[in-house]
């Protein structure tokens, strides 16, 4: 199965969802954004847990599994480089200082981008099989 | 004691004077002037004869004036200028803009033909549908974010109504997160300034959100990828551009903490391109190779795409498209430095014809063949390249930063695919993402400090100045920027898709990529009357790995 009706729907009600959400957000002060709000969250919940329903029926992909803690273990590498970017911008005051822990940084979020979370999404590869 | 009669004379002799002050300052020299001029314009019986010259059109008597009775004053003269000077950059904006829309075009043929044939028909309707993605996701809240808090620009009126930032307070100062003013185009956005910087923000956010089809094409869901982009338009692209360009904590590095003039990117090599690129990364990671593109020892495979003369005539509208691209952000083309957009114009030129030098001649070097797709590359690299710098350096800069783009590009193509093993079938990862973050820190090495854009950029007095001219602290604030854009726009990017394969699944079925997926996805092949060649071996599905999950 490829793309069908039922995922078009699917789409339209997220679109519907999204639209509304925002319109809520725009009008939040009011009474009836908050409602829009709840509205349109619901809505694209909705449309979300409908697309799950649809995934089963799709066919299987050549997709190996993807391990979701190496991945988060990528992530959080990814991350804890661009934190120490920021936080060397208030830990050294002087240029020198702020280029070496941007640097720093900087370089740890590569070895995750380009090494740990690749390696995590590859671990299963269908082309290793 | 004063007699009447007296009080009577002083009152008549301060009148009179009174009137004559006022008659005197009523015909001063100006009023003079103009009153000469309108009596010497043409009449309408003149412009009647016909003007072939055209020295006789646009005259004094085209200037509207306030009050019919009193005729034209320097008054009317002065608010024509001010509306001029608005006007000129208004179409400027608009007309450049219109420009970088075209770029889908350009987009779409470069994307399609370096995809296989079965897969045309679903790879342009990505290219062609993102478009209605992101514009929709932008109006709705995505320009909110973006430029809901970046009131302040003198070259369109002012833009007063997108007066909402939302700042938190860090050690002392305020830092911009996000705009608050501009859903839907609503309320006192309305405004015919904010309606012009809409168009131009939209085109280069979609731009954006175009480039992550190109790193998952031929195994992208399409249900997926509409939901994907949506999202990408609404909040991943408009959260980095806020902090870039909205006046956000990027853009007040500089009047916070000192770092050069905050982070600096002139055209969006950063916000643009390497957004685009680094979500192109986190889609493709998840999605995974293409069925064939890599051997079980690792090794990959060459998968040719079927149109190469549409790589390359797509190359060329990108290159057009980004003469709005790059001249067009300075927003304006009258007053407060605009003049520069020659200059822009030219280091953008130039960094496209050195991005195609260095991508080819490293190819042909190399590998023996000055490769075509390589080459569309290298072009496409440089340009991106240039598009942070573009109004901050000279040409022999814009050179230097092309060439770079043209040889790193090759590099990164290969780092992507041999080390990283993924899979990115045009090269979208290296052109848009690795060139882009060289594009941001191109601007801390050779900005040359010779830009005026009224004086300040990013709220700092004087011009961008990079390291080799004597700023080191603007090299910092870049890297603070390249850091960002990996740390976080990846990251969000990453998470984000992440939680869309857990409910609607990223990747189309085994059998739909084998069969191609303009039939499953499309229900309609690109190429009907094509007559389809065997593939090789290797992208048949009697691979064990793909017989496995088929």
């Amino acid at each position: 199965m490829a793309a069908t009706r039922q995922q078009g729907q699917g789409f339209g009600l997220f679109l519907v969802g999204i639209t509304v959400t925002c319109g809520g957000i725009a009008e939040i002060s009011s009474g009836l954004g908050k409602l829009a709000l709840a509205v349109g969250l619901v809505l694209m919940a909705v449309s979300f847990f409908r697309f799950l329903s649809l995934k089963p029926l799709e066919g299987k992909p050549a997709l190996g599994t993807q391990p979701a803690a190496s991945k988060a273990v990528g992530v959080l590498v990814v991350v804890a480089g661009w934190l120490l970017v920021l936080v060397g911008l208030h830990m050294a005051s002087g240029v020198a200082g702020r280029m070496i822990l941007a640097l720093v940084g900087l370089a740890i979020s590569l070895v995750g981008v380009a090494f740990v979370l690749p390696a995590a999404c590859n671990k299963n590869a269908i082309w290793k099989a | 004691m004063m007699t009447l009669r007296s009080k009577f004379l002083l009152l008549t002799v301060a009148l009179t004077l009174s009137v004559g002050i006022m008659a005197h300052a009523q015909a001063s020299p100006a009023d003079t002037e103009l009153k000469s001029a309108t009596a010497a314009a043409p009449t309408t019986a003149d412009l009647q004869k016909g003007d072939p010259g055209g020295t006789a059109t646009g005259t004094i008597n085209d200037v509207p004036v306030a009050n019919p009775k009193t005729g034209v004053t320097v008054a009317d003269v002065a608010n024509q200028v001010g509306q001029n000077k608005i006007a000129v950059n208004f179409v400027w904006t608009l007309i450049t803009g219109f420009l970088v829309m075209f770029m889908q075009a350009g987009f779409a043929m470069v994307e399609s033909g370096l995809c296989r044939v079965k897969n045309a028909n679903h790879t342009y309707m990505m290219n062609f549908t993102v478009y209605a993605c992101g514009l929709f996701a932008y109006w709705i809240i995505g320009f909110a974010i973006q430029m809901g808090g970046a009131a302040g620009n003198g070259n369109l009126g002012g833009l007063q109504p997108l007066s909402g930032e939302y700042a938190i307070h860090f050690f002392g100062k305020a830092w911009g997160l996000f705009g608050q003013k501009g859903l839907f185009l609503s309320g006192h956005t309305y405004d015919v300034g904010v309606m012009v910087i809409f168009l131009f923000e939209m085109v280069f956010m979609d731009t954006a959100l175009t480039i992550v089809t190109g790193a998952a094409a031929e195994r992208w869901k399409f249900l997926t990828f509409c939901v994907s982009s949506v999202l990408m338009g609404a909040f991943t692209y408009p959260i980095f551009g806020n902090w870039a360009w909205g006046g956000g904590w990027l853009a007040q590095l500089g009047t916070n903490i000192g770092l050069g003039k905050g982070y600096c990117d002139f055209a969006g090599s950063g916000v643009v391109h390497a957004v685009g690129g680094l979500t192109a990364l986190a889609v493709a990671l998840i999605i995974g190779p293409r069925i064939g593109k890599f051997n079980r020892d690792g090794s990959s495979n060459a998968i040719l795409g079927h149109d190469i003369s549409a790589v390359l005539i797509g190359c060329f509208i990108l290159a057009f498209g980004w003469f709005g691209f790059n001249p067009g952000s300075t927003l304006g083309a009258s007053a407060a430095g605009n003049l520069r957009i020659g200059s822009i114009a030219v280091n953008t030129m130039l960094a496209g014809c050195t991005g195609t030098f260095g991508a080819m001649l490293y190819m042909w070097g190399l590998k023996g063949k000055p490769d075509a797709s390589m080459a569309g590359n290298g072009l496409l690299a440089g340009l991106v390249a240039i598009t942070a710098p573009s109004g901050f350096v000279n040409t022999i800069g814009a050179a230097i930063i092309g060439l770079v783009a043209g040889v790193l590009v090759c590099v990164s193509v290969a780092f992507v695919e041999s080390r990283m093993k993924v899979d990115d079938p045009v090269g979208a990862i290296s052109v848009h993402g690795t060139c882009g973050l060289w594009g941001v820190l191109s601007v801390g090495l050779f900005a040359d400090g010779t830009s005026n854009y009224g004086g300040a950029w990013n709220g700092v007095n004087g011009s961008v100045t990079g390291l080799f001219y004597g700023d080191a602290s603007q090299l910092v604030a870049q890297l603070v920027g390249i850091a960002t854009l990996i740390g976080f726009v990846f990251t969000f990017s990453f998470v984000l898709n992440w939680i869309l394969d857990v409910f609607l699944g990223q990747r189309v079925s085994a059998e739909s990529e084998l069969a191609g997926l303009d039939l499953p996805e499309m229900g309609q092949l690109g190429y009907p009357d094509f007559v389809f060649q065997p593939e090789p071996a290797f992208l048949r599905p009697d691979l064990k790995g793909v017989k496995a999950v088929a």
